[in-house]
């Protein structure tokens, strides 16, 4: 089938709920919409929770496919931004637990700081402005154990419920509720020079 | 769960105030307003949400455009496909050949002519009855929405005239019926080529761009 020559242009205009039912009934063109206005949250997510960008790419692009496989199971289009982060969250999961059989942790941090870094050199006019703020977060987020950081990405970034976290981590949600205050405690106690 | 360093003397522990600000969730929500400790260490994790929040803005700054290169690879790779759904069989002209076409080619079909319309777009497009009969009676349900300013009853006119003519041509469904239904009126914003030209009020200054999924800031101008 030929794509409508006019979607590119017309469909970033259309709401999520709209682009998710044609999605769902197999348009394609809606989907690449769909994907394109929330690729980018979906890939600062995966970065943050992989700690390196290739990786990210590799997250972003199975969460699509399976999201493309899954359509049909989403009853709310409206959703369909933290259906994304929440699919987003469990492939990044994944990723780690088989990266981890071949790679030690310790390089983790380092590439997540490198990450960082490169960020910032990107985005000179965002660095200056709150820069060395920001700095001081993905630090403070670097040094946390990794089942911390793990926890606290996905409350803030992919905006999960504990009941989600705990089912994408495998762990009880006493255990999400754990982890989440303690990451919470040393990064607000890290941060509290930078108010 | 308790880290011993997360005790207040009130008895709360900065736990149950990180629990607090997720589910709104406290033993004594009275005692809140009123202790200090529990106060501080609230605005405490206030701060750090709202950090959290800017991180999360800077990110995805960071990470791009969902037009960019990157984005176009990713795409690329995944080589999506058109969903093909029901068979639909076609009239052989030589006994004994079995031709069918696929559900999702004519949904695909009453998308584009949807599509074209004027500042219009095609929501669901679904097609009721037995389409593996040949013959039997066939509705087709399509959602429709329309940019803001464009006649919405002479579009969904329009478009069931034109797909009950685009239909009768290109398939040999038995179609009995096309509703249209109008589920959303687009904002218009940034008219790029094929948007309509004239007719639709523009707004003076283009949208400022907020992150996607940014909560809006509450800095308004006078």
């Amino acid at each position: 089938m030929t794509d409508s020559p006019s979607a590119p242009h017309q469909l970033d205009l259309v709401p999520d709920a709209l682009l998710a039912g044609r999605a769902a009934d197999g348009d394609t063109a809606a989907f690449e919409a769909l994907a394109r206005r929330h690729g980018p949250v979906m890939r600062a997510s995966a970065r943050r929770l992989t700690g390196s960008l290739a990786d990210a790419d590799d997250v972003v692009q199975e969460s699509l496919m399976q999201a493309w496989k899954q359509l049909h199971t989403l009853r709310d289009g409206d959703a369909v931004k933290g259906w994304l982060l929440r699919i987003t969250g469990s492939r990044s999961i994944d990723h780690l637990r088989r990266r981890k059989t071949h790679a030690d942790l310790g390089d983790l941090d380092h590439r997540l700081e490198a990450g960082a870094r490169t960020a910032e050199k990107e985005h000179p006019e965002h660095a200056a402005l709150s820069g060395s703020r920001m700095d001081a977060l993905k630090a403070a987020l670097a040094a946390l154990p990794e089942e911390q950081r793990r926890c606290w990405v996905l409350r803030a970034f992919n905006d999960q419920s504990y009941e989600e976290i705990a089912q994408t981590l495998n762990i009880s949600t006493a255990s999400v509720r754990g982890r989440l205050a303690r990451a919470r405690i040393s990064l607000a106690r890290e941060m509290e020079d930078w108010r | 769960m308790s880290t011993p360093s997360d005790a207040l003397s009130c008895g709360h522990s900065l736990a149950d105030l990180s629990e607090y600000l997720d589910t709104g969730q406290i033993g004594d929500p009275g005692h809140l307003a009123e202790c200090p400790e529990c106060q501080s260490g609230l605005a405490s994790l206030r701060r750090l949400a709202a950090l959290g929040n800017e991180l999360l803005d800077a990110d995805t700054a960071a990470a791009g455009s969902g037009s960019d290169d990157w984005m176009k690879t990713i795409l690329g790779n995944l080589r999506l496909e058109l969903r093909p759904g029901r068979s639909i069989p076609l009239r052989a002209d030589t006994p004994g050949d079995v031709l069918t076409e696929t559900e999702g080619s004519v949904s695909a079909l009453i998308r584009s002519v949807a599509d074209s319309l004027p500042g219009a777009a095609a929501g669901k497009c679904r097609l009721y009855g037995d389409l593996t009969e040949p013959g039997a009676p066939i509705t087709v349900g399509v959602e429709l929405a329309v940019v803001y300013g464009h006649p919405l009853e002479q579009r969904a006119a329009t478009l069931r005239q034109e797909l009950a003519t685009v239909l009768s041509r290109q398939t040999e469904l038995n179609i009995t019926a096309i509703d249209v239904t109008i589920t959303d009126v687009l904002e218009p914003r940034n008219p790029g080529p094929g948007a309509p030209a004239a007719g639709a009020p523009v707004a003076g200054a283009p949208a400022p761009t907020v992150g996607p999924g940014g909560p809006p800031t509450p800095q308004e101008k006078p």
